[in-house]
């Protein structure tokens, strides 16, 4: 049976108008849940830096959030280290709303770069570790991470790794915890205050705890591991003038308003 | 997409809730006219999220859910549909069910729906949802719709959790995250070990160990492609 | 030149096939004879490089958050992000629909030779995971464009080249119960194999 034109018109209509009622409902009601599991995630990973990842998983939800909360207070700089306060637009800058991976397709002048305090709770002033976030391409696609550094803006106190593509079982491996221990208390400055970075060697298995700038490698995944390298660099490279702004003035002023 | 099962209504006053000829429309594609094996539908979004058990749990849930749902709303519409948009009317109910599940993933499993990404969207072109409507739903009622819908999903479920089984298995060396061969060494002792092995966890690893399977499968019931 | 090595890649590293196991059903299903294999993979190539701008447009313009600010600042905030799956399917099968009509009015020859294919199409799963791809890596419209182009691409070779295995295949002693489609999912597997060389390519 043919049906007319009025008929199909008049069904398409109806159907389009239930299917849209019933999505726009659905993602109303669920809105809120998802931007709170959205800044969960967000929120989890930064603290990842400086959390084990067993301490991070035996926290509850809402308790993740008010840690959170408590113990971190973040801030925007550009590449000299200048505080940026204000988006374009005039609103407040929120360094947790800045999408680094967005930063990261513009040139290294132009990017904001957030920084989150660890500091004692309650205390913003007595300062633990500064987390850094980190992006790059590894093998297949984007990977990123936190840094974070002691007071001393030198010694690594903890990283956390994330990719979105990287082979599972070798360059994937960035994200298990066994490699991301092997970064901590390593130096990103040389004794004259150079930045080295830290960077992975090539082949696993070899013993570089003596030497401060290097870490075990991750046998077949050398791409991803000089992926993570140049990330590290770069990142620490664009942060420096944070860095050593606050090594030498501990308390910087904000500087400029953009 | 040319499926046989299109089983004649019998016109009877009252089938039992589960008569013979309903249990076959689960039971069917299970083994016999298995959407995966036989049939060669849906390998697309199956096979990308195998690498682990949980992922693919989670997957063969969602594929579960919209092909039973599916199937039951376009045969409750079934005499409504005109039929020279069917293909897209159907297509909308898909992709609305499947828009459901992401939007309920990224709310309730967030790392769920980051591990699966674009491959829960894919389950709209999954030729076996798209299949079972033409197929069965457009022609039967609500009641052996849902019966046929998850007995071919059941089918796809298997099949994926199999395959993700022996790729986590041999690839990472765990099963759901568990870390079976070092638990085990610990009870045989340490000079235990197992080397897991790259290639499984790659897409090759996938395409092995399913021709593998159908191997088997076929070898078994006997079905010979000509 | 970045978008030259993102062809590249999208061609050969993340082969929409071998990579991401994408259009598999019409992979194995129209992969028996080279000849009809270059009407899809043609077709593939066609719809989907003309499809991924498509939709990059509409999300862009109207499905992202705050893509609606062109409308006026009371728009600026809407988000439409949760329409994305039945927006980019419904246009990828308006654009397969539009251009068979085309193609039939203008073009018969080519009608004949990709007309069967393009309904096939529209539920190519590669087809819509280019879409999909397309919006969660940002691409802009030209990389968007040549992600398209390049992904039809690699699915053209990956199809060609299985076709032209399978048709030598029909002269030799498969078991039984490999027929078909086993033996296939153990040659895409090896194919897999080999297209994993370009991977780790630096470009």
């Amino acid at each position: 049976m043919q049906q007319s034109n009025t008929y199909i018109i008049t069904f398409s209509i109806i159907l389009t108008v239930v299917l849209g009622l019933l999505l726009s409902g659905t993602s109303q009601v669920l809105g809120p849940l998802q931007k709170k599991a959205e800044e969960l995630d967000a929120k989890k990973q930064i603290l990842g830096a400086v959390l084990d990842a067993d301490q991070l998983k035996a926290l509850k939800p809402e308790e993740i959030l008010s840690f959170y909360e408590s113990r971190i207070s973040s801030k925007v700089v550009d590449i000299e280290g200048k505080e940026v306060t204000q988006n374009p637009d005039g609103s407040p800058m929120v360094a947790e709303k800045v999408n680094v991976g967005k930063n990261y397709k513009m040139a290294p002048e132009s990017r904001l770069y957030p920084i989150y305090v660890y500091h004692t709770e309650g205390k913003p002033e007595s300062v633990e570790s500064y987390i850094l976030p980190v992006y790059g391409a590894g093998l297949w696609d984007e990977i990123w991470g936190y840094v974070a550094l002691q007071t001393d803006l030198s010694t690594i106190e903890g990283v956390t790794f994330s990719h979105k593509g990287e082979t599972p079982g070798l360059g994937a491996r960035i994200t298990s915890p066994d490699v991301q221990q092997r970064y901590q208390g390593k130096q990103i400055f040389d004794e004259s205050g150079n930045l080295q970075s830290v960077s992975m060697q090539k082949g696993e298995g070899k013993d570089y705890s003596e030497d401060s700038h290097k870490v075990d490698g991750l046998s077949g995944a050398t791409i991803t591991a000089v992926g993570v390298n140049n990330m590290l660099k770069n990142y620490l490279q664009y942060y420096s003038s944070f860095l050593s702004s606050q090594k030498s003035g501990q308390q910087t002023e904000v500087v400029a308003v953009n | 997409m040319s499926t046989e099962t299109t089983i004649s209504e019998i016109k009877k006053p009252a089938e039992a809730l589960l008569s013979k000829r309903r249990k076959k429309l689960v039971t069917d594609p299970l083994i016999d006219s298995n959407p995966i094996t036989i049939q060669v539908l849906g390998i697309c979004s199956a096979l990308a999220v195998t690498t682990q058990m949980q992922p693919t749990l989670i997957m063969a849930i969602s594929v579960i859910f919209v092909i039973v749902l599916s199937n039951f709303v376009i045969s409750l519409m079934r005499n409504t549909i005109p039929s020279r948009v069917r293909i897209i009317v159907q297509l909308a109910v898909v992709a609305t069910l499947v828009t459901l599940v992401s939007e309920l993933l990224k709310a309730f499993a967030y790392d769920m729906y980051k591990e699966l990404s674009v491959f829960v969207g894919l389950i709209i072109t999954n030729c076996i949802v798209m299949g079972r409507l033409e197929a069965f739903a457009l022609g039967n009622k609500p009641y052996d719709s849902i019966l046929d819908g998850f007995g071919s999903a059941l089918g796809y479920s298997w099949i994926i959790l199999a395959v993700a089984f022996f790729r986590e298995l041999f690839g990472s060396g765990s099963v759901f995250g568990v870390p079976v061969f070092d638990t085990l060494a610990g009870f045989i002792g340490d000079d235990f070990s197992f080397a897991t092995n790259g290639l499984m966890v790659t897409p090759v690893g996938a395409f092995i160990i399913l021709g593998l399977i159908i191997w088997v499968q076929r070898t078994k019931t006997g079905y010979v492609e000509h | 030149m970045e978008l030259f090595s993102l062809g590249i890649r999208s061609i050969f590293i993340d082969n929409m096939v071998f990579a991401y196991f994408l259009g598999m059903c019409s992979f194995l299903a129209v992969s028996k004879k080279v000849s009809t294999a270059l009407g899809l993979g043609a077709a593939v190539i066609f719809v989907l490089t003309v499809t991924t701008p498509a939709n990059w447009l509409l999300n862009e313009y109207v499905l992202k958050e705050g893509a609606l600010s062109w409308a006026g600042d009371t728009f600026a905030t809407i988000d439409l992000s949760f329409l994305r799956f039945i927006m980019f399917i419904a246009i990828i099968a308006a654009i397969v629909q539009l251009v068979e009509m085309v193609v039939e009015k203008f073009a018969p020859a080519l009608y004949g030779a990709l007309g069967i294919f393009l309904p096939l199409i529209a539920v190519n799963c590669a087809i819509l995971g280019g879409s999909l791809f397309m919006a969660q890596r940002d691409y802009t419209l030209a990389e968007a464009t040549v992600y398209g182009f390049g992904s039809g691409t690699g699915f053209f070779l990956a199809i060609v080249a299985l076709a032209a295995i399978r048709e030598k295949l029909k002269y030799s002693n498969v078991p039984n119960g490999l027929k078909g489609l086993g033996i296939t999912m153990l040659l895409t597997g090896l194919m897999g194999i080999a297209f994993m060389s370009f991977m780790g390519i630096d470009l």
